[in-house]
């Protein structure tokens, strides 16, 4: 194995490790600001740069500079990012060694999808509907760690503590148990997460894994829109191959290159990820990296038609997805994560990658189905039943990478109005049944309380009761939801968080302006 | 041996055995309530010196914890609140008397509590975490609740619970030393000793509310206080039991202290210019045998 090559293979594990360890840091672990740049993965990412231009306001130079960085030293050195750092690139290598991906000759054809994907994204992005997330590798990495991989991983090893906790076996269970806190504190979620699309998360990524079998690295040559994007920029990089086409006494190239990226057509410059193998399998040790040559072709094989196909299929998608009615005005209860800005503007800046689910910490956001509209896949919904979100928690908007969700301080936060709190008297105790509880009204968080309570007297068995009634104070709550997570009843909770007067709403000069709605909590 | 003693006995093995089945907490061995339990109240701004006094009023705390002991110190910590805010017990007073216990030879000091808002947020904002992390002694452990060491107990005599799932450390300790904070609290009047207890139960607390007297009775015939010492150094006059407004709090530098949990509570409501008899959870609490709410009954040292 040559020097250049093992460097390759440290820089990719060294990436991917780093990467997790980066997603084990996106967790609440005793400090209010998160002390790393846990969601640097998607600031290098080219694609949520993009997705990021064609959404209305300005551009997110504060977060996505790094990515910018990226596309630079793409243009100058080639698709090196594929090879050394994509994590989803070093898996699929992983994963190719394991399914033992067939050599043989490739099928260019295919390789043009992922720019076609690619134009076609990004016209529906200027029309705008932003889906670049759903087809991100780096989103669709880390979602799928986040929605599936983690949470099985959790449950494996609790299983496997549980155990030993239950079973006193000598020796092993001490240790194990010595092991546990340790464990629990620092590798392991504090609470297990749970996730409604863990399943289909991980389908997905199991589908994008099963390609290895048809072609190694199918996924990257083939479909992936963050390749084709800097496999555009790489164009003209200066790192060139030589010899750039292939020799006439051997073919081995064609076959073995993990990008098929040298054919009878020379080396494609925009489809090698410099992967550097190609130097160690040539029986003759003629490959080359440098500076130096000035051959080989960077073109991108793609006809007119095609072009103009997938660009006006992109730009019809808007226009056709906006049929439907916006998913907020029909659900009242699609609630976003504080600090959300415009529904709109939310969508577009939205790349689906799961960093605000994952760090949450009441396990209130829940990764969308169909529910927050047809483009709303993957995107974060808080649903109050399942948790709530923290009064003095401010993480969420310091993990977007796009500015999707706006950072708060712990000043703006206490004022973001995510949603208001309706009362179910056909459900809620003290109205419908004459019980009392006022669980809402303890746990509400602001400081002059949103839930009050009202003493009142009612008849219960011929006798007259004196009991507190709860009532919602729509100028105080903030919708954080602990009310509806917290309410006793079974089922459907008899307090529930609707996003009427969300702050991020555009609003008309006569309602409330969420900033002069509360003196100070 | 007369009749009606012969005819009680007999009566509580059958019962005993009828629920020898279950897991169950023999509650005929709470050790019977003291005539005239002590009680101290003491004031003052030096809150170590402070917490030292009230507990050697009551004789030290060498009375309480044996050498070797297992004690469980359950403060107040359910709320994501910074001190000044009286939502949880004044991390300095946990501090002392912890080491008051390590001090009196505890074989170990273990300090939890089930919080409302997300524990690991609790135990720092509290202040509790970290100053009990500057102890350097082995012997002291400051745990969030382990989800799997609760177990469901039957309340064999209980009134409002007859099952419950309970945590397992705290009942096994050997003493139980309980570290409320005194709060207003807008569903059990005020929340004092008895009400901290609800923070070693699992199961789903919020359905309590409905009837919380004999719950609170109940759930503390199960778990034993041995000293209840409430934290009234700053109390929560309004909008408890999470507050989040200073002005909601009033400094009162008290500490009230005594091994008769219902006596404690009792006195506790004085604070906030009531009579024990308006806090419902104590009339139940003596009613029910769990102690005196008599404060003419009640030995002040």
């Amino acid at each position: 194995m040559n020097g250049l090559r093992r460097l390759r293979i440290v820089c990719q594990l060294g990436c991917l490790l780093g990467f997790f360890w980066l997603f084990v840091a996106t967790e609440y672990r005793g400090l209010d600001e998160l002390p790393y740049p846990v969601s640097l993965l998607f600031r290098i990412d080219p694609l949520a740069a993009l997705a990021d231009f064609f959404a209305p306001g300005a551009f997110a130079w504060r977060l996505l500079w790094p990515a910018l960085l990226v596309i630079v030293a793409t243009g100058l050195l080639g698709r090196f990012f594929c090879g050394w750092i994509c994590p989803l690139g070093t898996t699929l290598d992983g994963a190719g060694r394991l399914l033992k991906s067939p050599g043989g000759r490739p099928r260019p054809g295919l390789r043009k999808i992922k720019y076609l994907l690619l134009l076609g994204l990004s016209a529906a992005a200027l029309f705008g509907v932003q889906v670049f997330g759903w087809f991100d590798p780096l989103s669709l990495f880390l979602r799928t760690l986040t929605f599936s991989l983690y949470p099985v991983y959790n449950l494996f090893a609790n299983r496997v503590f549980d155990f030993f906790y239950d079973h006193q076996l000598p020796l092993i269970s001490d240790l194990v148990n010595g092991a546990y806190p340790f464990w629990r504190d620092h590798l392991m979620a504090f609470q297990q997460p749970v996730f409604a699309l863990g399943l289909f998360t991980a389908l997905v990524f199991l589908a994008v894994l099963l390609l290895e079998k048809f072609e190694r690295r199918f996924w990257c040559r083939n479909l992936c829109p963050l390749g084709a994007l800097l496999g555009l920029c790489s164009r003209h990089a200066l790192v060139r191959r030589e010899p750039a086409s292939l020799c006439s006494d051997c073919s081995r190239c064609q076959s073995a290159c993990r990008m098929a990226a040298t054919g009878s057509d020379g080396h494609a410059r925009s489809e090698c990820v410099l992967c550097f193998e190609c130097t160690e399998y040539c029986p003759a040790e003629r490959v080359r990296f440098g500076f130096h040559s000035r051959e080989g072709s960077g073109q991108v094989d793609l006809r007119r038609r095609e072009v103009v196909t997938a660009l006006a299929v992109g730009a019809l998608v808007g226009p056709t997805a906006s049929i439907a009615p916006a998913a907020a005005s029909a659900d009242s209860y699609l609630l976003r994560p504080p600090g959300a800005v415009a529904e709109d503007e939310f969508l577009r800046r939205c790349i689906r990658c799961g960093e605000c689910l994952k760090v949450c910490i009441g396990r209130a956001l829940q990764p969308a189905w169909l529910d927050a509209g047809p483009l709303g896949l993957w995107t974060p919904r808080l649903v109050a039943r399942f948790g709530y979100c923290e009064y003095n928690c401010t993480l969420c908007g310091q993990v977007c990478p796009t500015g999707a969700l706006r950072p708060l301080t712990l000043e703006q936060k206490h004022k973001t109005v995510i949603g208001l709190a309706v009362l179910d008297k056909d459900r809620c105790l003290p109205y419908a049944r004459n019980e009392e509880c006022l669980v809402c009204e303890e746990h509400c968080p602001t400081g002059r309380k949103a839930i009050v309570f009202e003493q009142k007297q009612v008849l219960v068995r011929s006798r007259i009761k004196m009991l507190k009634i709860p009532r919602v104070v729509g100028k105080l709550c903030i919708g954080c939801g602990i009310c509806e997570t917290r309410c006793p009843v079974e089922g459907r909770s008899a307090i529930r968080v609707t996003n009427e007067n969300e702050s991020r709403r555009k609003r008309d000069g006569l309602a409330w302006k969420a900033d002069e709605k509360r003196p100070s909590a | 041996m007369n009749r009606r003693a012969f005819i009680r006995r007999s009566l509580q093995v059958a019962a005993l055995t009828a629920v020898g089945g279950l897991p169950c907490l023999d509650l005929q061995a709470l050790p019977a309530v003291a005539a005239d339990p002590p009680l101290a109240l003491r004031k003052g701004t030096d809150i170590p010196r402070l917490v030292r006094e009230t507990v050697a009023a009551l004789g030290g705390m060498r009375r309480f914890v044996k050498p070797g002991e297992t004690v469980v110190v359950k403060p107040n910590i359910g709320w994501d609140r910074t001190v000044e805010m009286a939502a949880n017990t004044h991390p300095e007073v946990v501090r002392e008397v912890v080491l008051l216990c390590l001090e009196a030879g505890a074989g170990r000091v273990r300090v939890f509590d089930r919080t409302c808002n997300d524990p690991r947020r609790c135990y720092r904002q509290s202040g509790i975490e970290d100053i009990l992390r500057e102890i350097p002694d082995k012997r002291l452990r400051v745990e969030h609740m382990d989800r799997r060491a609760y177990h469901e107990l039957a309340i064999a005599g209980g009134v409002k619970l007859n099952r419950w799932s309970f945590y397992r450390p705290a009942l096994e300790a050997d003493r139980f030393i309980n570290l409320p904070i005194a709060k207003h609290h807008s569903i059990s009047g005020l929340t004092l000793g008895m009400k901290n207890v609800m923070g070693v139960i699992g199961g789903n607390r919020g359905v309590l509310h409905r009837g919380i007297d004999q719950a609170l009775v109940d759930i503390n015939q199960v778990v034993h206080t041995d000293l209840t010492i409430i934290d009234a150094t700053r109390i929560l006059v309004a909008n408890g039991p999470q507050g989040g407004r200073l002005e909601d709090v009033e400094v009162r530098n008290t500490l009230i202290a005594s091994p008769d949990i219902v006596a404690a509570d009792a006195m506790g409501t004085t604070l906030f210019g009531l009579q024990p008899a308006d806090l419902p959870s104590v009339v139940a609490g003596a009613r029910r045998g769990l102690g005196v709410m008599d404060l003419d009954r009640v030995r002040m040292v």
